[in-house]
């Protein structure tokens, strides 16, 4: 029983993160149908910002978060201005390719600037975990799922709370009468290109001191992006967040009980079924036209 | 059949091309294993070119090509669930590039049945899903794949024919026109296939869907039998690299190869016959050119750049750019006045 | 089409041409470590030791007349990419001798290549038995066998008082290796193997194996891995709150870095090592080790890189004393003299004996190995 508890603590911390990663794409994914391949070059150089601002700027700890998010979206902003502006309206591969070739210069892009090796990023928080009875927890990965949910909570209130979450919203049922309607929707895209973009980096700043820091680090976040995606239904800002938390289970319980090494082959396994069995995912309630 | 003379030409260049290279080995490996991801681009044209169907897991085929043909040529001895082991003794290369052909198609028949549940950006990230399964799998069922250890001392091929003797393929030599003559066999069923009633069918469909089945193309079986044939070529390249390398790991199923391959078809013009060997010719050798330039990830970052830049100067890809330029030119020669018609190869 | 398809490979023999007429001034050795992946840390610090290595023989006037050229490659902590390096390094580099790769299943991928194109390696790190006993007569290596790794460490079972010992290991030949040859020495003693799990080289997270581990009744945890996924670990088991004996094999762990990392989830852990740049008087060349100490801190680098670069340094010493002693600097030459090196190197005596099938030994040097611990945040050589 204490090793099932123990999962299941583990499943909240890093399900948080995911979510956040599944926010960040269905985002993007759902109001510009953009399959956005730089989603994890976002994560890569969110955990990068974090790594410089703590060590090169030595800035605390609790600074670095917001200066790494911030970073994510400015970069969003500037790819989706400079790459997906002038391709509005491009099919889809086109998109596709042009986000894989962006991908692929940031991923390089960090290799050259900070070498292969690995980079571990230091904290405040003690060593010594905090003992809940049975389970114990540390100080480090707490903060993560705090902070986790606090982004989720704004995310949750911007989109559902605010003009622009309203614009978006709107973009996101029907662009042609949102645009009739008065809304700016290429401002729209830029933001939630760079909404979208600044998740992904939150959940590499905050998952980044918890492991070790590589410019590789982004494919396998990107490929679990993606199952999230699935899971929750394209555009479904809920589904994603569930969509994490269920990932997250499925790796632990997965990992404890049936074999370590295929713990990251859980998320593809669920898309896989997910797919196979209710295409439009778990939550979607209402499915896109075309 | 002149249609045909530009790639009678490249085949011409590329037979030519060793001898040219005085045979150096170097130039030779870099051409046998680009040769290798070319075949398997050139499959992965016909469904992402002509079929229309975005599939990012086409490295899952390669790879089960190149584990089937080297288990089959190696041997294997395995416990299954249930305590039922599996012993296989070690067969012919040549019998493993069979199989491996065989398993491929059967996979692609899977994938073909299941894209026509599933579509669009959801089939892409399916495929992707299944590719990192099958890589995930060959990861850690170590007893079978061998793992991260790598299944090593994978034999070459063997051709034996009646009366002549059997020849072991060791020299680069020898394998790189085995890997010309089955890439010759590969674009030549493939431009027979798209020429035909089904190739009129594949192409229907990518253009207007509705309008096909309207005049009642089968979308499933003709989805289904692109992805076997795409599938099982897939296959065949894996095992020509597998046999090659003489070592596979696991990091065959890399979703960085199939980025490569997307870059060869896309970027030489995918749903072209000859797109896809001038893009595996041009991305595959300009690591090669580059080597001795610039290290490895500013390599890469012009991949990506170059990639970009494709999309906004030639977004059908270098082969039909390149035919558009020369017609507009042959056009713009011509004496009287004409509307320039487009040519597409 | 044809005009563009010649020029690339055209430039590219120029290229080749123009190396190839540096080539007659210099000697290459070609370098083939990880420097991105996994063991990018590891591969990196024996660059820089070797880097080392070949500035002071250059300094000295170099070998045979000529001048030290390392071609380092990167392969990426992968077989099959470390397969394609050797190929590059030989064919297109041209190569006489190399030195790597690092890992066991990297060296294995390796060592086909020396076999075709008949060029010696200087294996530095990995501990794979089969790299000695596969008769590949193209390899020389100064690192331990796992085998001797254990047998080093047999003595010390006793007064540890192990009873009962549970294995933690990489899932590739080097960490397999380990947990086999160290169990089949443990077993011997009469002391008990436990559980025996496993993670892959790339996993950040081990909590699964470490709850079973937590789980077990074992008194001691033996871990075979790299420094990064050392530190990992560490860290993990604090949080789990995972108490046992921890001794770690391999002797890549860089103890400076995981006390830098893992802080006080460091403490009392036990490490294998082959050298000892804490106590430079109890190596077997005290003035050899505070040479390289002194010039590894000179040029900038992290302490902790000195007990995985020095087999970097000492890699190139022994390739620099190989061609020395073969007279000529052509890939047969350079594999029989290896056969006549004898020197101290930086732990101990680099002499090569035959390991392996009659009539394709492989060369194996017997360097010492070394028990650390670390205590009260130090490296400390316990008294047992």
């Amino acid at each position: 029983m204490p090793e099932f508890l123990q999962h299941l603590l583990n499943t909240l911390i890093l399900g948080g993160t995911y979510a956040l990663l599944g926010i960040g794409l269905t985002l993007i994914f759902g109001i510009m149908n953009v399959v956005n391949f730089t989603h994890g070059a976002l994560y890569t150089v969110g955990a990068y910002v974090m790594y410089l601002a703590v060590t090169a700027l030595g800035l605390s700890f609790f600074a670095a978060l917001p200066t790494a998010i911030l970073g994510g979206l400015l970069l969003g902003a500037i790819l989706d201005l400079v790459l997906l502006r002038p391709l509005r309206g491009a099919d889809m591969d086109t998109t596709m390719l042009v986000m894989i070739g962006a991908g692929i210069v940031l991923q390089s892009g960090t290799l050259w600037l900070f070498g292969g090796v690995a980079k571990s990023i230091p904290t405040p928080f003690p060593d010594a975990p905090l003992q809940l009875g049975p389970v114990s927890v540390s100080w480090l990965r707490l903060f993560v799922l705090g902070a986790a949910l606090v982004l989720i909570g704004l995310t949750y209130g911007l989109i559902n709370r605010t003009r622009l979450g309203l614009a978006m919203r709107a973009t996101f049922q029907d662009h042609d009468t949102a645009s009739l309607m008065g809304v700016n929707v290429r401002l729209i895209y830029t933001a939630t290109f760079a909404l979208g973009s600044s998740l992904a980096a939150a959940a590499g700043a905050l998952l980044g001191p918890v492991y070790v820091v590589f410019p590789q680090m982004g494919g396998m976040a990107e490929l679990k992006a993606f199952a999230i995606v699935i899971l929750g239904g394209l555009g479904n800002i809920t589904g994603a967040a569930i969509g994490g938390f269920i990932l997250a289970l499925a790796e632990e319980l997965g990992a404890g009980y049936i074999s370590s090494g295929y713990r990251d082959a859980m998320g593809f396994l669920i898309i896989i079924a997910v797919l196979v069995f209710k295409p439009t995912g778990l939550f979607a309630k209402a499915e896109r036209i075309g | 059949m002149i249609r045909h003379i530009p790639a009678l030409a490249l085949l011409a260049a590329l037979a030519a091309l060793p001898f040219a290279l005085g045979q150096n080995p170097y130039l030779l490996n870099a051409l046998i294993t680009t040769g290798i991801v070319t075949i398997a681009a050139m499959s992965l044209n016909l469904l992402l070119g002509f079929t229309g169907q975005l599939s990012l897991g086409h490295i899952a085929f390669f790879g089960i090509g190149a584990y089937v043909s080297a288990l089959t040529s190696l041997g294997f001895d395995v416990e299954l669930v249930g305590g039922l082991r599996v012993v296989h003794e070690p067969w012919p290369p040549v019998v493993g590039f069979l199989l491996a052909v065989l398993a491929t198609a059967a996979c692609g028949y899977l994938v073909g049945r299941l894209s026509f549940r599933v579509r669009g950006a959801y089939f892409v990230i399916v495929t992707i899903s299944f590719a990192e399964v099958v890589r995930l799998v060959a990861l850690n069922w170590v007893e079978l794949t061998q793992g991260p250890l790598a299944l090593t001392g994978i034999p070459p091929f063997s051709l034996g024919l009646p009366g002549l003797g059997t020849t072991t393929l060791r020299t680069k030599l020898q394998n790189y026109y085995l890997v010309l003559v089955v890439g010759t066999l590969c674009y030549a069923l493939i431009a027979r296939l798209v020429a035909s009633r089904f190739g009129r069918a594949m192409r229907g469909l990518k253009e207007n869907e509705s309008l096909a089945l309207s005049v009642g193309i089968n979308a499933t079986r003709t989805l289904t039998v692109a992805a076997v044939i795409s599938a099982a070529m897939a296959g065949a390249a894996g095992s020509l690299y597998a046999h090659y390398l003489r070592i596979i790991d696991p990091d065959v199923f890399l979703f960085s190869t199939t980025v490569t391959m997307v870059i060869m078809v896309v970027g030489g013009g995918k749903g072209t016959l000859l797109g896809p060997i001038v893009g595996g010719l041009i991305f595959g050798l300009l690591p090669v050119a580059l080597r001795p330039v610039m290290v490895p990830e500013a390599q890469w970052m012009v991949f990506g750049l170059v990639l970009i830049a494709i999309q906004f100067v030639m977004p059908k890809g270098i082969v039909p750019g390149v035919a558009r330029l020369v017609t507009r030119r042959r056009a713009s020669a011509a004496t009287a006045p004409r509307i320039p018609m487009e040519v597409r190869p | 089409m044809t005009r563009s398809l010649t020029r690339l490979p055209a430039l590219t023999v120029a290229f080749m041409l123009l190396s190839g007429v540096a080539q007659a001034q210099t000697i290459r050795i070609g370098v083939n470590e990880p420097l991105t992946g996994p063991f990018a840390a590891s591969g990196t610090y024996v660059v820089n030791g070797a880097k080392i290595a070949a500035d002071e023989i250059n300094a000295r006037g170099g070998v045979l007349g000529k001048k030290l050229e390392l071609v380092i490659e990167d392969n990426k902590s992968n077989p099959t990419e470390a397969a394609a390096v050797a190929e590059k390094l030989i064919t297109s580099d041209k190569t006489p001798v190399l030195m790597g790769a690092w890992g066991s299943s990297l060296t294995l991928a390796v060592m086909p290549k020396l076999a075709d194109y008949e060029t010696a390696m200087l294996v530095e790190t990995s501990s794979s038995g089969k790299i000695t006993t596969s008769g590949n007569p193209f390899v020389f290596r100064i690192s331990p066998p796992s085998a001797l790794e254990a047998e080093a460490f047999s003595p010390m079972v006793e007064k540890l008082g192990l009873k009962k010992v549970d294995f933690l290991a990489i899932n590739n030949d080097w960490g397999r290796g380990a947990a086999a040859d160290f169990g089949k020495m443990l077993k011997g003693k009469g002391v008990t193997v436990g559980l025996v799990e496993t993670m892959d080289q790339g996993a950040q997270d081990m909590s699964a194996q470490l709850s079973k581990l937590k789980g077990s009744d074992a008194d001691t945890l033996m871990i075979t891995a790299a420094v990064d996924q050392l530190t990992l670990l560490f860290k993990q088991m604090a949080a789990l709150g995972l108490k046992k004996r921890i001794i770690t094999t391999g002797g890549s762990q860089n103890p400076d870095q995981i006390i830098a990392q893992a802080g006080t989830a460091a403490e009392g852990t036990m490490h294998l090592t082959t050298f000892l740049p804490w106590y430079p008087e109890k190596t077997p060349n005290p003035a050899a080790t505070a040479y390289f100490i002194t010039e590894w801190k000179k040029r900038g680098f992290e302490f902790a890189g000195v007990t995985e670069s020095f087999r970097g340094y000492d890699g190139i010493r022994a390739i620099a004393a190989a061609i020395e002693k073969g007279g000529a600097a052509d890939a047969a030459s350079i594999r029989k003299g290896f056969w006549s090196v004898d020197f101290t190197g930086l732990n101990g005596p680099i002499r090569f004996a035959k390991a392996g099938p009659s009539g394709s030994e492989s060369g194996q040097s017997k360097p010492d190995v070394y028990l650390v611990k670390i205590e009260a945040g130090k490296i400390v050589v316990p008294t047992l």
